[in-house]
């Protein structure tokens, strides 16, 4: 039921930004579909670069652990057109985390939402979503 | 499937409901500082003061992304490669794209879901050039020389050599001089640098752009084969700047790059 509610504001947030997703190179040869992961924490850095934008986060496990997570977004180009700015995320904001899990290096995710703590919902632009 | 597809239906409802307050998420930044104007995508095709077809506007789309063979309506099988090049296509792998390592994609799979124009110079008279700015993947532009001719021995390159003339409302672009290099799609359809290609762009409506394009590629296949892609307009819609290369992690995550 979760994952239903996760897929449903993600495709909310699509349809609302009547955005375009730009497709890019292959996913599926970086990150695992299959492999969903939820984080909750602090971004620590942004890269507003081409051809991914990229965010670390300070991720907080249930052992109480922090592990920095590097997560890529779409291109700067991709998510404004989507409703991004480059103030839409900002060190030291704490956020919950989806995305689909790196297939061979550790602790990194191709993010398909980002939930800030007032509730905004964004997507990502991880092309894992089905 | 079924399950996603009533949840595309309850968010469609939803998204009916809540859209007027989430347009204050739309950023003016390449939309050309305002909000996306009201535009009737099928109104007349424009023109220049001389009559020929104005092909200006933000477009996407027009060439193949994903596969060659399904975005180009052929039947499995259709698209005539030679036994080499079927192997070669049926060997790669997307960890070998070049346009993933931030290269040209090349004619005419360069007309994708990036943004990008045409600019017809000059307009107060007959053209001379004809420029195709790309937004991405790579952020570059091909020319193609109005009522010129292909030099004898071209040297090979990702966007070929372009030569162009109208016929009626019909751009027509001739382009030989390719290297073999990049790729007709993600798939991984091969070419050699004997392709020539031939676009035949026509503007139907206000909105929409058709490429028929010939791939003619004797070294890799046993025939000419043509289908259309067809562009569409992005009212309001500006290229940005787009420099792949200033960033470009592909691999580290799947572990087939340091």
């Amino acid at each position: 039921m979760k994952r239903t509610f996760g897929v449903l504001v993600v495709v909310v947030v699509l349809l609302v930004s009547g955005a375009r997703v730009v497709a890019h190179h292959a996913f599926s040869a970086d990150y695992d579909e299959n492999k969903l992961v939820t984080l909750k924490g602090t971004v620590t850095k942004i890269e507003w670069t081409n051809p991914h934008a990229r965010f670390f986060v300070d991720a907080v496990g249930e052992d109480k652990t922090v592990t920095n997570w590097s997560l890529e977004l779409a291109s700067p180009n991709s998510l404004t057109r989507e409703g991004w700015a480059r103030g839409t995320l900002n060190v030291g904001d704490v956020v919950t985390v989806t995305g689909y899990a790196a297939k061979s290096a550790k602790n990194m995710a191709s993010t398909r939402s980002v939930t800030m703590a007032d509730g905004r919902a964004l997507f990502g632009g991880t092309q894992g979503i089905q | 499937m079924r399950k996603r597809l009533g949840v595309i239906a309850m968010a469609a409802a939803v998204a009916g409901l809540i859209g007027a307050s989430s347009s204050a998420l739309m950023s003016a930044q390449g939309r050309g500082g305002g909000s996306a104007p009201k535009v009737d995508l099928s109104g007349p095709v424009p023109k220049l003061p001389d009559g020929t077809v104005d092909l200006g506007g933000t477009w996407t789309g027009g060439g193949p992304v994903q596969d060659m063979e399904a975005q180009g309506k052929f039947k499995p099988g259709e698209i005539p490669l030679l036994p080499w090049a079927k192997k070669v296509l049926d060997s790669r792998t997307p960890e070998q794209d070049p346009h993933a390592f931030c290269m040209p994609m090349g004619v005419p799979r360069q007309a994708g879901n990036y943004p990008w124009r045409f600019v017809q110079y000059p307009t107060h008279k007959q053209a001379t050039h004809i420029f195709l700015l790309w937004e991405a993947n790579i952020h570059s532009f091909r020319q193609i020389f109005m009522g010129s001719t292909h030099p004898a021995n071209p040297d090979p390159t990702w966007f070929g050599h372009s030569v162009g003339a109208w016929e009626g409302g019909t751009l027509v672009i001739d382009t030989v001089g390719f290297n073999d290099k990049f790729w007709f799609d993600r798939r991984g359809h091969p070419h050699t640098e004997q392709l020539h290609t031939i676009e035949r762009w026509t503007r139907k409506d206000f909105g929409h752009l058709d490429n028929q394009v010939t791939i003619d590629d004797p070294g890799a296949y046993s025939r000419p084969f043509t289908t259309t892609y067809t562009a569409t307009l992005q009212p309001g819609d500006e290229i940005m700047e787009y420099i792949c290369n200033e960033n470009n992690n592909y691999g580290i995550a799947g572990g087939f790059r340091q």
